[in-house]
């Protein structure tokens, strides 16, 4: 067994957090403490994602209402953290950058007056970006495996259609897993984006907990995934949203070119342009006489 | 002691050998280690927030998941749903990883209520991996604030000063310490020598004085980190004589190994003992510290994750990092070697297996040959130490030639394939010292005598056809004994 | 009765128990040493021949070897 350890421990697991931190979502206004617990349960989920090896790495990004931004590592030197209890200088480097951070993003976000969507689709995006580059700098013949965990609370909002559509097709070509926990509603495109890269869709109806449900689910990589029993996937809504209305749509009309989707005829495609005839009516064909 | 199951062993023969084998280099990594310590020492041991996540770390992968699980869990978990939570394709392993986790006394079994037998993390265990991953609990104890150092140290420097203390030791083993080079002549301590001595990689002969042993060219050929593991579990044998606790030096050595590369720590509220552990420390170069008396240290990359030896170089490469101290070994599929280096010591282990041809100012080139490679294999040396021993120092060029890149190793195949092919020659026989039965008078008579000595596990080989068997020679007077009662009872 | 004898078991490869019967044929090691041959790939031979029998075994392996890269003159 020694031996087969050596040749399997050359890997690492990278993993970015993405956490909906908008105060718009139903669960946020009803109860603030739940965005502290929810941080909490994150922070501990992170250090036991890094307790597994020496080498995993962990980034935190938070998905404010007005802009994404890292929450660990932060860009730049650490904070100088020393021991005030037992807890292993490493995690508590986690725990006070992720807390510092976010109260920072929070008391200087601007006013919010009305409530307005969480641009995921965006922070996933930039979460694509960081991997990539410390794919990058990784060394020769240490292999590296990367997933993305979105954690949030808010509704489903096709507007960020393609946007999402981009993210997920990168990860699936760069290999990279995404996993979801959904805290309120159910999330249809993520789930599309999860069943894609092969990663976990979890819908959670109550908030306690959530570290366990975290640490059962996510935790293990998907090497590992296989080798335990996991909840099923889901049957996954494939609706896709129209380019015009971002409304899902089960039947539409798709350009022959370049196959954006319309729910509406149009001459024109808006994305490729290309020109299409207007349908007349078919010309009836005269039926043939039988001879008898 | 540290006899346990070797993670590397010689070439394999039968038992029972003819010739008699001389012992090969055991080396245990920290399961095997802890599994050699008594319940109550893994007891003090899980005290330590450190020791609970060293060893959660070393745990196989099922069993690190089946921990954290139930580590927030307050009651015991029945065991039929833990071996749910593993799918059945993989349920060796799962056995495997469950196994592991009773022996090393992480969990254990309990009833309850009901009558089901559950499992339940050790009390102490739990507190203090919780500990380790939440907080609460004492700091440990290098963490007490300090002031900042007027003259820090750089990762570079500790770096040279780690590897230069660590060669001391080394070249003290193969005896080129007395070199013209001023810094490799400083000797070593009496202190480490006792220790190489201990751990049979020397030995005392009244002629020669100190000699290396055949285990310590098995060690020399080692990579650093298992070389400074090994090296520290043969200390912490002998720890308890110098009055040492077993407990607190361990503990300590994984806080180090645990601490970031180019920090300082503080010294200050360490007892008298952990400072001669500390001062051990810094002569093999796992630790730096300007003065004895200074509150301050630096761990270097030696005591860097001391049990995991992939975590020494760094997976990610960050934007400013110095290139290390890379491989300098050539090895081209015409059997040649060349080595850049001009290091006595690592010129002295490559003359080990290869053919030393010319050596310049820079540059060392060496041929293998079978002879070479038998040489060595005849000194205990294992195909398996050569081939990694030359990967692990391999130069970074060959690492892009295009066979290194689609298989795992930058060597040629053909020069691996033949240094195991050596080594395989010298195994085409094995041995073993026997008593042969043949010309039974029945049928009867030849299984009876068959199905006897294999219950007691001295049966060799069986031919029915020809109703011949063989036995071990220690077998022998059991089975006569068997026979002659049988042949007087019926037969 | 059974016969019963002592002895050291081989356990070798087709190709040297074949060499082994020729040095027993020929008497290359001064005399018979096969006590048993047991199957294709096992032999039963004296004890005390073991020693002479792995220095010629190893005697053939060197001649039949031959040297893979040219030294320089």
């Amino acid at each position: 067994m020694n031996k087969q350890q050596d040749v399997e421990s050359n890997k690492f697991s990278l993993l970015v957090i993405v956490l909906d931190t908008n105060p718009s979502q139903r669960i946020v206004r009803q109860n603030a403490q739940l965005l502290t617990q929810c941080v909490d349960a994150i922070i501990a989920f992170g250090n036991a994602h890094l307790m597994q090896c020496s080498q995993n790495k962990l980034a935190v990004l938070s998905c404010h209402h007005h802009a994404t931004d890292f929450l660990y590592p932060l860009p730049g030197k650490q904070l100088d953290v020393r021991q005030i209890d037992g807890q292993y200088e490493v995690f508590s480097l986690v725990e006070k950058t992720v807390k510092q951070r976010l109260s920072h993003i929070i008391t200087n976000s601007p006013k919010l007056n009305t409530p307005c969507e969480s641009i995921l689709a965006g922070s996933m995006a930039m979460a694509l970006c960081y991997i990539s580059r410390i794919q990058r700098n990784a060394a020769a013949g240490v292999k590296m495996h990367s997933r993305i965990l979105v954690v949030t609370g808010s509704n489903e909002c096709a507007s960020q259609y393609m946007t999402y559509m981009n993210v997920f097709f990168t990860a699936q070509k760069l290999g990279i897993t995404i996993d979801v926990c959904a805290m309120d509603k159910t999330m249809s495109l993520l789930q599309q984006g999860c069943d894609i890269t092969g990663g976990q869709y979890l819908r959670l109806t109550q908030l306690d907990g959530l570290l366990q449900y975290l640490l059962w689910v996510f935790l293990p990589d998907p090497q590992m995934r296989q080798k335990l029993v996991l909840p099923p996937a889901t049957k996954v809504d494939y609706r896709a949203a129209c380019f015009c209305h971002r409304e899902l749509i089960d039947i539409g009309y798709v350009c022959s070119v370049c196959l954006s989707i319309f729910c509406k005829f149009s001459p024109i495609c808006t994305t490729c342009h290309t020109v299409f005839k207007i349908p007349g009516p078919m010309p009836i064909k005269p039926k043939k006489k039988k001879k008898v | 002691m540290s006899d346990a199951k070797a993670g590397r062993s010689g070439p394999t023969t039968s038992t029972y050998a003819l010739i008699p084998k001389p012992a090969n280099l055991q080396c245990m990594d920290l399961q095997e280690y802890l599994r050699t310590r008594t319940a109550e020492t893994l007891e003090k041991l899980y005290n330590y927030p450190t020791i609970c996540l060293a060893v959660y770390r070393e745990l196989p992968e099922i069993a690190r998941q089946f921990v954290i699980r139930i580590l927030f869990v307050e009651q015991p978990v029945p065991q039929a749903v833990v071996a749910s939570w593993g799918s059945q394709h993989y349920a060796k392993e799962q056995a495997a990883s469950t196994a592991c986790l009773t022996e090393l006394n992480v969990w254990r079994v309990t009833a309850i209520p009901g009558g089901l037998s559950a499992w339940e993390l050790c009390p102490t265990f739990k507190k203090n991996l919780k500990i380790a991953l939440l907080g609460g609990g004492k700091p440990w104890s290098m963490s007490h604030t300090l002031e900042k150092d007027s003259k820090p140290r750089d990762i570079a420097f500790l770096d040279t000063y780690a590897m230069a203390r660590w060669r001391c030791v080394l070249h003290y083993m193969v005896g080129t310490g007395s070199s013209n080079k001023a810094q490799d002549s400083e000797g070593i301590s009496p202190d480490a020598v006792r220790i190489l001595l201990h751990a049979n990689l020397m030995k005392r002969d009244e002629r020669d004085g100190i000699t290396i042993t055949r285990q310590g060219f098995q060690f020399l050929l080692l990579d650093t980190q298992s070389q400074v593991w090994h090296f520290m579990l043969q200390y912490l044998d002998t720890c308890e004589e110098r009055g040492l606790s077993l407990p607190d030096c361990l503990s300590m050595l994984f806080q180090l190994s645990f601490s970031t590369l180019g920090r300082d720590y503080s010294s200050e509220g360490m007892s008298p003992k952990m400072l001669t552990f500390l001062q051990h420390l810094r002569e093999f170069g796992l630790v730096f510290q300007r003065k004895r008396k200074e509150g301050r240290f630096y761990p270097t990359r030696l005591a860097l994750n001391v049990t995991n030896k992939h975590a020494a170089v760094p997976a990610v490469i960050a934007e400013d990092d110095k290139a290390q101290e890379s491989g300098y070994i050539v090895v081209e599929t015409n059997y040649r070697v060349y080595a850049y280096t001009d290091s006595p010591l690592q010129v002295a282990v490559l003359g080990l297996f290869t053919e030393l041809l010319y050596r310049f100012p820079n540059l060392v080139v060496g041929v293998l040959t079978r002879d070479s490679v038998r040489q060595a294999l005849r000194g205990g040396i294992t195909a398996d130490q050569i081939v990694s021993y030359l990967e692990q120092y391999s130069h970074p060029n060959m690492k892009l030639t295009e066979s290194a890149i689609k298989s795992k190793s930058p060597l040629p195949p053909t020069v691996v394939d033949q240094i195991k092919l050596w080594e395989l020659e010298r195994n085409r026989f094995t041995y073993t010292e026997g008593v042969v039965y043949n010309q039974f008078l029945s049928q009867a008579d030849f299984v009876t005598l068959r199905d006897y000595a294999q219950s007691i596990n001295v049966l060799v080989h069986m031919n029915e056809r020809t109703r011949t068997m063989v036995v071990t020679k220690n077998g022998h007077d059991d089975v006569k004994r068997f026979w002659k009662r049988y042949s007087k009872s019926g037969g | 009765m059974v016969n019963v004898m002592k002895g050291v078991f081989v356990e070798c490869d087709p190709a040297m128990k074949q060499f082994l019967l020729h040095l027993d044929e020929t008497l290359a090691l001064g005399r018979k040493f096969i006590i048993q041959d047991l199957d294709e790939n096992h032999l039963f031979i004296s004890t005390d021949i073991v020693e002479t029998l792995q220095a010629r075994v190893d005697d053939l392996m060197d001649r039949i070897s031959f040297p893979l890269h040219e030294k320089d003159p």
